[in-house]
């Protein structure tokens, strides 16, 4: 009976490390958001975007990881402005054909000449970091596209909460100077660091503006 | 500092003033301060000591208990063996010696027909006709004319007689030297039959004290072991860390290669298992590989225990033969489907790294290319060997895991043992090192109040 009751004890004790020691997968997953700018000073940086996109992200991601492609118009905080979003099954040989699907769609966007007078890039990230936290991904980055150049059309407000960007890290990509910033680099500069006092002011994790495309995968792998 | 003055402006009078008062102060307190002190060096420092010498038994106690366990583990093992060597020279001897009774057979007849043939050999040649006598008594009667030429024909008659008799005798012996010879040559054959079964029964002989000689050494290894003299024990001491070593290496290198199986069924393993939720920060596909691996390795522990290379469960060494068999086949069986199973998640494995670099090609605008067809068989073919060789190879971990389970409790005795002395040791210092302090802190305390001291004891020299 003793021993009978020491082998319970024994199964008990293991399940409850079992049980406990279960977790869910999201702690690990990484939810990625492009925002590609489609506006008139942007758009036709589209086609590098999309090549940025499918060759420098796509590859890194693993089965469960999540990405999104939201454009960046005249008002961006719209459900239509997602364009395609991609939750990789667990299974490889899976994932991989929802990749190659996946870089078809934005092939389509790439290919889709629409574009916008005004450029809300706030909504546009207001409208991501609503989506990366309701992933509830460990690991949540921001790519954006765009020349940071915000323009809000009239009767458009966009403020950020205190917290509109916890654990998200944020990295500006493919920032193309304006014939402004050409003329005086401080004007680019002063931008850039605007954008920088903002989003960490609002809890972003990180901001980078100086990651090259081609530094996109290990910059991805150092986040995870 | 200037707030102890008691005259401000004047620092020197005052720190006079001050040094004056402490030391008679210190000199009349000096008896309950030098107890004090002494007290605290009795407690602190004395408490270390003490601290110190209960490590030092508690060491001797385990060294002995150690020395117990070393010496108990090894007499049983020794026995162990002896009864092996023993049950070994019980086969050896119904292998090599049961047709012996046969051989002894061979012998006796091949003995019994020589030492007939022998007999055989040894007839008496015979004789010749005894006319000796005869032709003596003749010659010796007195003859007269007549009388001599009748003795004279009587002899001629014996001596023709005698010829005949003797070319009879010699024909007759020659037929029976023939006859000898031939018996003599006919041995030839039986000597060498005979020889031969001597060679084979020394050689079974030979075969016999060979296994029966290594007995000898056991026992008088068993008699060492018995005695329990500081040399056995250092040389099992020696024995035991010398095992404890090697199996550590053996069983690292059995790590790496546990690993490498590992790394090439995880990937696999989750096209296989649902990777969506993870146990301990490990996806359950990861844990699924890590489980196969961990099988192969058990599987392997039973096939040693069947084959009675290794001893770690007693159930198992008791069962019968048949019964050891079964588990030896079934272990066998398992091993074998775990490895197909391996060698074709390997070359799974080979497609999915294939499609996972064409898609990141063709993500890349890269058009994939339709790489050498030869290059790929030949990674394939290599995965599923390595899948299929890799699960044999672990199985045998259990001979050293044995090894590794068997000394390490002796190593890890010693080791533990001299990380007490250590603690001891140290503790032993501080303690004397507190008490030095202590003492010489007392020693400064006199010397302070040296004045007072010195004024009192002219005081009582002149008393």
């Amino acid at each position: 009976m003793i021993k009978l009751k020491k082998y319970l004890n024994a199964s008990v004790l293991m399940l409850t490390i079992l049980v406990t020691g279960c977790s869910d997968n999201k702690a690990y997953e990484t939810a990625i958001c492009a925002l590609a700018d489609i506006s008139g000073t942007y758009a036709k940086e589209k086609e590098s975007m999309v090549n940025i996109i499918k060759a420098g992200i796509v590859p890194t991601l693993v089965p469960g990881d999540n990405l999104v492609l939201i454009t960046i118009d005249s008002n961006s905080f719209n459900e239509d402005n997602i364009k395609g979003k991609l939750k990789l099954d667990y299974r490889p040989s899976e994932a991989n054909k929802q990749k190659i699907q996946f870089a078809k769609k934005l092939d389509d966007f790439a290919n889709n000449s629409s574009s916008a007078k005004y450029t809300d890039i706030s909504g546009a990230m207001m409208l991501c970091s609503g989506h990366l936290k309701s992933t509830q991904a460990g690991t949540q980055l921001m790519f954006i596209f765009s020349d940071m150049k915000e323009e809000l059309k009239p009767g458009i407000k966009r403020s950020f909460n205190n917290d509109e960007f916890e654990n998200i890290d944020i990295a500006a990509m493919n920032v193309i100077k304006l014939n402004e910033d050409s003329s005086n680099p401080q004007v680019f500069r002063s931008r850039i660091k605007k954008w920088k006092k903002r989003v960490l002011k609002h809890s972003a994790k990180s901001w980078n503006a100086t990651l090259d495309p081609t530094e996109i995968a290990n910059y991805i792998d150092d986040h995870r | 500092m200037s707030s102890l003055y008691i005259w401000p402006q004047m620092p020197f009078l005052s720190i006079t003033v001050l040094v004056i008062a402490s030391m008679i102060f210190l000199y009349l307190a000096r008896t309950p301060m030098h107890q004090a002190l002494e007290s605290l060096n009795d407690g602190i420092a004395g408490g270390l000591e003490r601290t110190a010498e209960w490590i030092k038994a508690v060491v001797i106690k385990m060294r002995e208990k150690n020395k117990k366990v070393l010496l108990e583990s090894n007499i049983a093992a020794s026995e162990d063996k002896i009864a092996q060597e023993f049950k070994r020279v019980e086969a050896s001897y119904t292998k090599h010696l049961a047709d012996y009774p046969a051989l002894h057979l061979k012998l006796d007849e091949c003995i019994t027909s020589i030492d007939a043939d022998y007999k055989e050999c040894g007839q008496v040649v015979p004789e010749a006709p005894g006319w000796n006598d005869a032709v003596e008594s003749i010659a010796s009667i007195k003859g007269t004319a007549s009388g001599d030429r009748v003795i004279e024909k009587m002899l001629k008659e014996l001596h023709k007689s005698a010829v005949d008799g003797e070319k009879m005798a010699l024909s007759e012996m020659q037929k029976i030297s023939t006859k000898r010879h031939k018996i003599l040559s006919s041995l030839a054959p039986v000597w060498k039959k005979i020889q031969k079964t001597m060679v084979e029964v020394n050689k079974r002989v030979e075969l016999v004290l060979e296994t029966s000689g290594k007995i000898e050494n056991y026992m008088t290894e068993y008699d060492k072991i018995r005695n329990g003299g500081d040399d056995s024990i250092d040389m099992l001491s020696s024995k035991a860390t010398k095992l404890f070593i090697f199996s550590i290496i053996v069983i690292t290198v059995a790590s790496f290669g546990a690993f490498v199986n590992f790394q090439l069924i995880a990937l696999p393993m989750s096209e296989l298992v649902p990777a969506g939720t993870r146990v301990l920060g490990m996806h359950v596909s990861d844990i699924s590989a890590l489980v196969i691996v961990t099988l192969e390795i058990v599987l392997g522990i039973f096939l040693m225990e069947a084959l009675a290379v290794t001893n770690i469960f007693p159930q198992i060494a008791s069962l019968t033969l048949g019964k050891r068999r079964i588990l030896l086949y079934a272990a066998i069986l398992g091993l074998f489907f775990l490895a197909s199973v391996e060698a074709a998640l390997a070359v799974l494995r080979e497609h999915i790294a294939t499609t996972n670099a064409a898609t990141t090609q063709a993500l890349a605008g890269d058009v994939a290319t339709s790489s050498d067809a030869g290059g790929s068989n030949i990674t394939v073919i290599g995965q599923a060997t390595l899948g299929f060789i890799l699960p044999w190879i672990l199985a045998m971990v259990a001979v050293p895991l044995e090894m590794l389970i068997e000394s390490s409790q002796h190593v890890l005795s010693k080791l533990l043992i001299l990380i007490v002395l250590l603690v001891g040791y140290l503790v032993g210092i501080i303690g004397h090192i507190l008490s030095t302090i202590m003492k010489t802190i007392i020693h400064i305390y006199d010397a302070y109040i040296i004045i007072p001291t010195q004024i009192e004891n002219l005081i009582k020299r002149k008393a």
